[in-house]
């Protein structure tokens, strides 16, 4: 079943959620997430295994993901703060805090990755963003122009 | 690996700078984003996104635009004011009318900023969903006790 995947800041908070239905159940998304033979496989937006993937496994281990592309490889590098099985992983990178969160749906799971700013300014900055891009989503008024597809967009632009 | 010349090439090149250009701008604000934050919050007030929403079907005036809210005219001008300052909406000369414009431009290139970030998680959870179907029919044995075996 394709879902699609929602992205929406709270007021209040200072992360981005993007949340998304998996269809499995959740240690075994939980592994998907934890095993490099399985990260290299979905990872890469393109749908290329990876050209590296390395998982060092404990709460303070490093990973890094590197993309496969012609010019050189864009990577995704942290450390992991906390890893509860089949629950949760926490991770820094490059400034932010990342953590998963994995729901059981019946046999699926609801997947929730949410992006924290670590410093003050930088968490301002993205609420004041967040709680735009958050309220756009669940409004009613522009809801029908699809503030955050582009394409309809331009056809309800285009159209006047 | 593609030819230098290959326009493919080129688009590779714009998608990676795109997604770097994202990536910073996700981890370290700069002044250069003031212009989009003021968009945004402009953006965050229902009333706001009513009047642009009304204005996407055509310029209009002020007292058209206050009528459907039941609002008060100064209010509608001030919020029209908040969207001015954004760059969202322009007003018009026309002889003694200010009809106000959408720049739709400007919407165009918030609505631009966010949902390649949105699709580019929507193509890892799509990738990530096939992937553990796979994982389900072939590699289910392996959750139970010899998880550390499959690594070279």
């Amino acid at each position: 079943m394709a879902t699609e995947t929602t992205i929406k800041a709270e007021p209040g908070t200072r992360n981005i959620v993007l949340t998304r239905i998996i269809g499995a159940p959740r240690d075994q998304v939980y592994e998907a997430w934890t095993q490099p033979e399985h990260v290299t496989r979905w990872w890469d937006p393109a749908g290329k295994p990876l050209a590296s993937c390395v998982i060092d496994l404990r709460p303070g281990g490093a990973f890094e993901f590197v993309n496969d592309r012609p010019e050189g490889g864009e990577s995704f590098a942290g450390v992991y703060r906390e890893l509860r099985p089949p629950e949760r992983i926490v991770f820094s990178s490059n400034g932010l805090i990342g953590t998963v969160v994995f729901i059981e749906d019946g046999t699926q799971t609801r997947l929730e990755v949410s992006i924290e700013c670590k410093s003050e300014a930088e968490r301002d900055q993205l609420l004041k963003i967040g709680v735009a891009v958050g309220t756009a989503r669940t409004l009613d008024n522009l809801a029908g122009y699809a503030l955050l597809d582009p394409r309809q967009l331009s056809k309800a632009l285009g159209a006047r | 690996m593609l030819d230098e010349n290959d326009p493919r090439r080129f688009v590779q090149a714009i998608d990676l700078y795109i997604a770097k250009w994202q990536y910073r701008q996700m981890a370290v604000h700069t002044s250069s984003t003031d212009r989009l934050n003021r968009a945004f919050s402009a953006l965050a007030d229902p009333t706001r996104r009513a009047i642009l929403t009304q204005l996407i079907a055509g310029e209009s005036s002020v007292s058209d635009l206050a009528r459907p809210f039941r609002l008060a005219q100064p209010t509608i001008s001030k919020h029209l004011k908040v969207l001015e300052d954004a760059g969202l909406v322009v007003r018009r000369r026309d002889a003694q009318r200010r009809p106000r414009q959408l720049v739709s431009a400007r919407l165009r290139e918030i609505a631009e900023w966010i949902e390649p970030f949105r699709r580019q998680w929507e193509a890892r959870f799509s990738n990530l969903d096939n992937y553990v179907a796979t994982m389900s029919k072939g590699e289910r044995g392996k959750r139970h006790g010899d998880r550390n075996n499959n690594k070279s």
